[in-house]
């Protein structure tokens, strides 16, 4: 006794498309649309390309491989220029900031470091462009964007707005496998446990609910799919069956359901959510609050084990901490 | 919802095709709604596993004496009870409770199973909440049973399982060069960007045709101008769904090597 609701299928028309922001002599479709069969197995679309070229998107590849680059040179400097001492040492080998605030004094003591993050921010925001450029042509609304600037104000929170706050490149992470995380459990103590950092425990919130709610959304479609609750678009305009099913199955589970606009409002407040938190958590460590810890304390988060006196957790004036240094190829006191 | 939903609602709304019929037979005398929620066999479980759980949870904080909602604590048994029962105040409100819930997490999952069954529809959820109580299961009942000691599980209260995450973080050494937790901290990173692009892409193009095919086209269209590859309505919700199904597994290896298999993250990484 399945009731099918179809939809009446409507004639498929191309979209139009608004004209460039600028005349872009770059602006042109790279390549020609190809099927690739393989993906057929994992029932996702086979069309590859075309990429739009443009020049913010030259630009950011150009840009992003410059980075890619210093890094390499960077590595090959620390092995003594072999290649295989970089695969071999691939997980150690780290670009460290320098010390203080101003522009390193040479290449090996953070000058790879700066100039890496330079182009590297080079790249994201010229990605910025491409992403406000294509959604301009292609008529969307600019969500798109707004969580792409909100991933490059965390990024800028940790490499940049924080290390200028404590007026010193190396409170930011070193570019290396090993030194990302040393630097998250670093810099956590540094600041007296991120654990108790309330603005992390949001962004852990929002992180954890983002994939609880992937995992609703996605099986909930996956479920119906069959009576096409997967055209989202059509189903925003007129409910069928599927996302009726969809609707009916979280309502009488929890009482309550989404639709099929709404849940989309969801989703991406919570992943943008997680990193706005995120980034406001960066920006009150050592701004506002210098331990986490203590501030738990205070506010009754931490789980009290025996008595904590204020004189043995919070002394004023506390030294500025820094940043340890791994100290795994720090240059030799003389020089190389 | 509108009136063709209800329709539509009161036309699968009815008894019959419950897993309690196909496993025991006969009349289901739990098969009927209350307000939206639907019961059933499995949700009259979880709703007594819930009550006895809230119940006994709400004693054992009177005993304990502290109301405070931050404070408040069900803490596991001492090492010294290793896997055997402890007193109520001792840690044994912590078992009864980890058991009440336990059950109605359970009931829950085959209360979703129901559901499907009553509106023809895919397993995925049912399937997607099991994987997400497999996380619960290792946490407190697993890894407790390979370690000998139900002092392992966390504390049930907002401090106490936010003073189990980071003294477990540091008695490992350093959980971030677990490289299950790095996988499935990769996964949840996935997730959540490949769940905002979702997210701006239907918000970012609903109703701006007559046409939804051609918000669709929209879409593909711009993805291919964007990175190349548009993998298309359905084949983002199978992406999505595989994400989180790796991150849980990840999580799940994560928390269940540390300590049975691997006591320093760090030493793990120089065995020789």
């Amino acid at each position: 006794m399945a009731v099918i609701i179809p939809r009446v299928p409507e004639p498929v028309e191309e979209p139009e498309l608004s004209s460039q922001l600028v005349a872009d002599p770059l602006g042109f479709p790279l390549g020609s649309p190809t099927r690739w069969e393989l993906l057929r197995n994992f029932k996702v679309d086979t069309q590859i390309g075309t990429i739009w070229l443009g020049f913010w998107g030259l630009l950011s590849v150009l840009l992003f491989a410059c980075a890619g680059a210093i890094i390499f040179l960077a590595a090959m400097d620390q092995v003594h220029g072999s290649p295989w001492l970089v695969v071999k040492y691939f997980a150690n080998l780290e670009l460290e900031p320098p010390q203080g605030l101003g522009i390193a004094r040479s290449l090996r003591e953070g000058g790879y470091w700066q100039l890496c993050l330079i182009f590297f921010a080079g790249s994201t925001i010229a990605w910025a462009g491409r992403c406000w450029e294509t959604l301009h042509r292609h008529r969307w609304r600019p969500y798109l964007l707004f969580a792409w600037l909100s991933a490059i104000l965390l990024t800028a929170c940790i490499w940049v707005f924080h290390p200028i706050i404590v007026h010193s490149w190396a409170d930011a992470p070193g570019l290396g496998l090993n030194s990302d995380l040393q630097w998250a459990q670093d810099f956590s103590v540094l600041w007296g446990n991120f654990y108790y950092n309330p603005w992390h425990q949001l962004a852990i919130f929002f992180l954890f609910g983002s994939t609880m709610l992937w995992g609703m959304h996605g099986a909930t479609i996956l479920a119906t799919s069959s009576e096409g609750s997967h055209h989202e678009d059509a189903e925003i305009k007129n409910l069928t069956s599927g996302s009726m099913k969809a609707a009916l199955f979280w309502r009488w589970t929890m009482g309550f359901n989404a639709m099929p606009k709404s849940i989309h409002d969801y989703l991406l407040w919570f992943a943008v959510g997680t990193v706005l938190a995120s980034a406001m958590g960066i920006l009150q460590t050592s701004t506002v609050t210098d331990d986490w810890y203590v501030w738990g304390v205070d506010h009754g988060t931490v789980q009290q084990y025996g008595p904590i006196t204020r004189s043995a957790i919070n002394q004023w004036p506390r030294p500025m901490p820094t940043m340890p240094s791994s100290g795994a190829f720090e240059p030799a006191p003389g020089g190389r | 919802m509108a009136a063709h939903a209800r329709d539509f609602e009161s036309t699968y709304k009815k008894p019959g095709n419950t897993l309690f019929q196909a496993i025991i037979g006969g009349e289901d005398p739990f098969d009927f709604w209350a307000g939206p929620f639907y019961v059933g066999f499995f949700g009259w479980v979880a709703a007594i596993a819930i009550a006895l759980g809230v119940i006994t949870l709400f004693i054992a904080v009177g005993q304990h004496g502290d109301w405070d909602l931050l404070r408040a604590t069900i803490s596991p048994p001492t090492r010294q009870y290793g896997l055997g029962p402890a007193p109520f105040l001792a840690g044994g409100d912590w078992q009864l409770v980890v058991i009440f819930a336990t059950v109605s997490f359970v009931a829950w999952g085959l209360r979703e199973v129901d559901i499907c069954r009553k509106l023809e529809m895919g397993f995925h959820i049912p399937a997607m909440f099991s994987l997400a109580v497999s996380a619960w299961l290792v946490l407190q009942l697993l890894r407790p049973l390979l370690m000998g000691c139900w002092c392992e599980g966390f504390d049930l209260s907002f401090t106490g399982h936010l003073t189990w995450v980071s003294n477990t973080g540091f008695r490992y050494m350093n959980f971030y060069y677990n490289p299950f937790h790095a996988y499935a901290v990769l996964g949840f990173f996935l997730t959540a960007m490949v769940l905002a692009m979702h997210g701006s892409a239907i918000l970012g193009t609903y109703n701006t045709d007559r046409n939804p095919n051609v918000e669709m086209r929209r879409e593909d269209s711009f993805w291919r101008d964007y990175i190349g590859y548009s993998i298309g309505e359905y084949g983002i919700h199978r992406l999505g769904f595989y994400l989180v199904v790796y991150t849980l597994i990840m999580s799940d290896l994560c928390i269940l090597t540390s300590g049975t298999l691997v006591k320093d993250w760090v030493e793990f990484w120089h065995p020789f």
